[in-house]
């Protein structure tokens, strides 16, 4: 064989696995229409795949779902840079300061596996039924996966490149500034990843659960009116945005990383 | 089992008929072995030497069974092997004790698998655990031990499936020097003890001398054999024994053999890297 | 996550307490005296930061009453359907990705970027399908918990050391003795990360959709204390449920770490 034939060969066969999952997905949908068509399933409880496309014309021109996706990207936006300041900050200060790291590490990573999110009726008693509980929310939720990648990442800074600091008589200042804190960079982003598509998550939630905001409100207000085909429609629009999202920092950890 | 390991007495237990293998890869096809026939002898201590890259770990897995796209023959006492054979027991080069097992229930694994009592494979599993010299260490995890330690749970744990032939991949090749001689020493030791019928694949010349009867000198790429030769040094022995003059013959003429098949693939080696190289 | 702070404490002066726990009692003080001050400065809303005595009190109440032992016994439950129907098909689904290479490359993506969505915005869904009894959240339990549990079961499948299954094959064993001795022990750890993981989500799943819609439950209860603007008791049953996650993901934890040091 030659080797053109073999190249030839893999991508070939590279690319029958992802065509087959996204076959089985669209052989899915066809199925659950025909069922729903024939009335094997009843369709005031799955609406037909058909009738979801079709809405979302609707949920575009009647519900102004792109204003509402701004309202919910800039809530995110907004814990994510609390996220950042603070996360970031306190991972660092814990460091600096070994005794607080000492004491408050567990405690942070217990946090980390608490149901924070089940504070939201009480945020809504401090900040009241407005924006601020949402961000807060979304902000309390991802703040201890950050700390605790800073810490980490700062952490496991090798050795060797400290004592190259130390071979420079660097101050503590340029010791952080120069070597600890681009080493511990790539955790840091890690963390920061993390840390936003909890935001995301949260912030959807609360929106839904509280019914005020953007994208998470959408869905309840469509499923109080008993628009079943919208709700399946938003819910469909608010997975989709989360999975670029994702995506979308995935990449950009990547871009901003070069060597991992 | 035959008597004391004299070379030239018996017909072969093991046999390896004109064994050959391709590999695909997306570059095109590779002969990783060529036609490499030879028979091993009940009792006998064989190995088989080459540079990396000529097909021992290959050759390895076809006569453990774990390879079946070969062409040729291995056969067992005259029956041919088509996947592990239960006379033959492996020791691997990887590390490959279980880590949740303690020594004693890593022994006892093959044991297990054939149903035996608990009560009876332990005590089958401490004989053999004796036998390595880690007795004391029964109910240690893998983790607890050193990587020599874990090399000889591992051997333990082949021995006490009761192979009639030991097959051996370079077992030492994961440990620092001294450890490997002193337990060179010890696989010697147990092989003389047991009489047992050994094949061992290495890239190491003392090693190789200091425990075979026999030698099988492969070439790089393709593996075809390239020499056999007789290892005509008294038993028992031990590591001392690469002090003596004849030792240092054979390993001499064993790696002006050798010399010329490693510099090939270190030539074929570089020419890869300055491709891969060029291309990138 | 819990143990990336595994650090040399500090010498333990002559006195016998350490530092680092002078420290925290230090911060403990500190923070309930603040919290304490705020709750008599007038500062803020009535009961937005109660007095400690109150909320002590209602801890007290709430440990004691039979009621709230019957909304933790639903929640319970609720989690732990969840965790059984959502960790077995999380750990079938894995073990089928793990295996197939192909399958893998057919599906994997499409669980690996679901997984990390919201899926509380299911639930009305969810009552369509099961009604608004716990059946609803246990289903959002389940849909929550599959995904981290398959991830994380296919990935330790695909990390198994190849040499211990060549091990095993070269000792010839069955395809079962391959599962239950070779292949589940090797991925003991993926697969109880994996569900402390599931347990997390689920957990939150299913408290979330309580406290949408339902008549008991922990989530209830608490959506409840908000209602009637019972400040004290949110706060009492906050405290009760975090240490409770809290409990419940370090002992999956741990009997997680135990299996590596005493025997299978």
């Amino acid at each position: 064989m030659t080797a053109a034939a073999v190249a030839k060969h893999s991508t070939a066969r590279d690319s029958t696995p992802a065509l087959v999952g996204f076959g089985s997905l669209v052989a899915f949908f066809l199925v659950m229409e025909l069922l729903i068509q024939t009335g094997l399933v009843n369709r005031f409880i799955v609406p037909p795949p058909s009738e979801i496309i079709g809405s979302f014309q609707r949920l575009i021109l009647e519900e102004d779902i792109f204003h509402r996706f701004l309202v919910t990207l800039g809530e995110c936006l907004t814990a994510g840079v609390m996220l950042t300041v603070f996360g970031v900050t306190g991972g660092v200060l814990m460091h600096r300061y070994k005794l607080l790291q000492q004491a408050c590490e567990t405690w942070v990573a217990a946090m980390a596996s608490a149901p924070l999110v089940l504070m939201y009726p009480l945020f809504l008693v401090i900040f009241g039924r407005n924006v601020w509980t949402i961000i807060m929310m979304g902000f309390i939720a991802a703040l201890p996966p950050v700390i605790l990648k800073t810490i980490e990442g700062i952490s496991s800074t090798r050795k060797v490149l400290i004592n190259v600091g130390r071979s420079f008589n660097l101050t503590p200042a340029q010791q952080f500034w120069k070597i600890l804190f681009p080493a511990s960079l790539p955790t840091i982003f890690v963390g920061l990843r993390l840390g936003l598509i909890f935001a995301l998550i949260n912030i959807v939630g609360t929106e839904f659960l509280i019914n005020f905001g953007g994208l998470g409100q959408l869905i309840n207000d469509l499923a109080e009116r008993y628009d079943l085909a919208g709700t399946y429609a938003a819910i469909c629009f608010v997975i989709l945005v989360s999975v670029l999202f994702f995506m979308t920092l995935e990449k950009a950890e990547r871009w901003l990383i070069p060597v991992g | 089992m035959a008597p004391a390991a004299t070379p030239s007495s018996g017909t072969a237990i093991l046999v390896a008929d004109n064994i050959t293998v391709r590999f695909e890869t997306p570059e095109g096809a590779i002969l990783a072995v060529d036609d490499v026939s030879f028979g091993v002898r009940p009792g006998e201590f064989l190995s088989v030497i080459g540079p990396s890259g000529c097909g021992k770990s290959t050759l390895f897995n076809v006569i453990g069974g774990l390879l079946s796209t070969h062409q040729g023959v291995v056969s067992v006492a005259g029956e041919t092997i088509t996947g592990p054979h239960k006379s033959i027991g492996m020791v691997f080069q990887e590390e490959s004790t279980f880590p949740w097992r303690t020594v004693t229930d890593n022994v006892a694994f093959p044991l297990e698998l054939i149903g035996m009592p608990k009560a009876k494979r332990v005590e089958r599993a401490r004989h053999f655990i004796g036998m390595v010299g880690l007795d004391g260490f029964e109910n240690r995890f893998p983790g607890e031990l050193s990587g020599g330690m874990r090399q000889r749970v591992s051997l333990a744990r082949t021995l006490a499936s009761e192979p009639k032939i030991l097959l051996m991949d370079e077992p030492f090749a994961a440990l620092d020097e001294q450890t490997r001689l002193l337990l060179g020493d010890k696989v010697l030791q147990i092989q003389q003890q047991l009489k047992q019928t050994t094949l061992l694949i290495t890239h190491n010349i003392t090693e190789a001398v200091q425990m075979s009867d026999r030698i099988l000198v492969m070439t790089y790429r393709p593996g075809k054999v390239k020499r056999i030769v007789d290892i005509d040094l008294p038993r028992p022995r031990t590591s001392e024994i690469v002090s003596s003059e004849s030792f240092g013959r054979y390993v001499a003429q064993i790696w002006s053999d050798l010399r010329e098949e490693a510099s090939r693939g270190m030539r074929a080696d570089e020419k890869h890297a300055l491709n891969e190289g060029a291309a990138s | 996550m819990a143990d990336t702070g595994r650090l040399k404490q500090v010498a333990v002066p002559a006195l016998g307490v350490s530092p680092v726990t002078l420290l925290r009692i230090a911060i403990i003080l500190g923070v309930l005296a603040v919290w304490e001050f705020l709750a008599h400065s007038g500062w803020l809303y009535r009961d937005v930061v109660p007095s400690l005595l109150a909320i002590g009190r209602d801890l007290l109440e709430l440990l004691t009453s039979g009621n709230y032992y019957f909304n933790l016994g639903v929640t319970a439950g609720e989690v732990g359907t969840a965790l059984l129907i959502g960790g077995s098909s999380g750990i079938a689904v894995g073990i089928l990705l793990g295996a197939n290479r192909f399958m893998s490359k057919a599906f994997e993506s499409y669980l690996y970027y679901l997984g990390p969505t919201p899926k509380i915005i299911f639930f009305p869904i969810m009552i369509m399908y099961f009604g608004i009894g716990p059946e609803s959240k246990v289903a959002l339990g389940t849909l929550s918990c599959f995904f981290p549990v398959a991830l994380s079961v296919a990935a330790g499948m695909r990390q198994i050391d190849k040499v211990l299954i060549r091990v095993g094959k070269s000792f010839r064993a069955g395809t079962w003795q391959m599962v239950v001795k070779i292949y589940l022990p090797a991925m003991r750890h993926p697969i109880i990360n994996g569900i402390r993981l599931g347990l997390g989500v689920a957990l939150i799943g299913t408290l979330l959709a309580e406290t949408k819609l339902s008549n008991k439950g922990i989530g209830f209860l608490i959506i409840n204390a908000y209602s009637t603007f019972d400040m004290p008791r949110m706060y009492a049953m906050l405290i009760v449920l975090f240490v409770l996650a809290i409990g419940a993901n370090a002992l999956v934890g741990r009997f997680g770490g135990l299996h590596s040091i005493k025997r299978n």
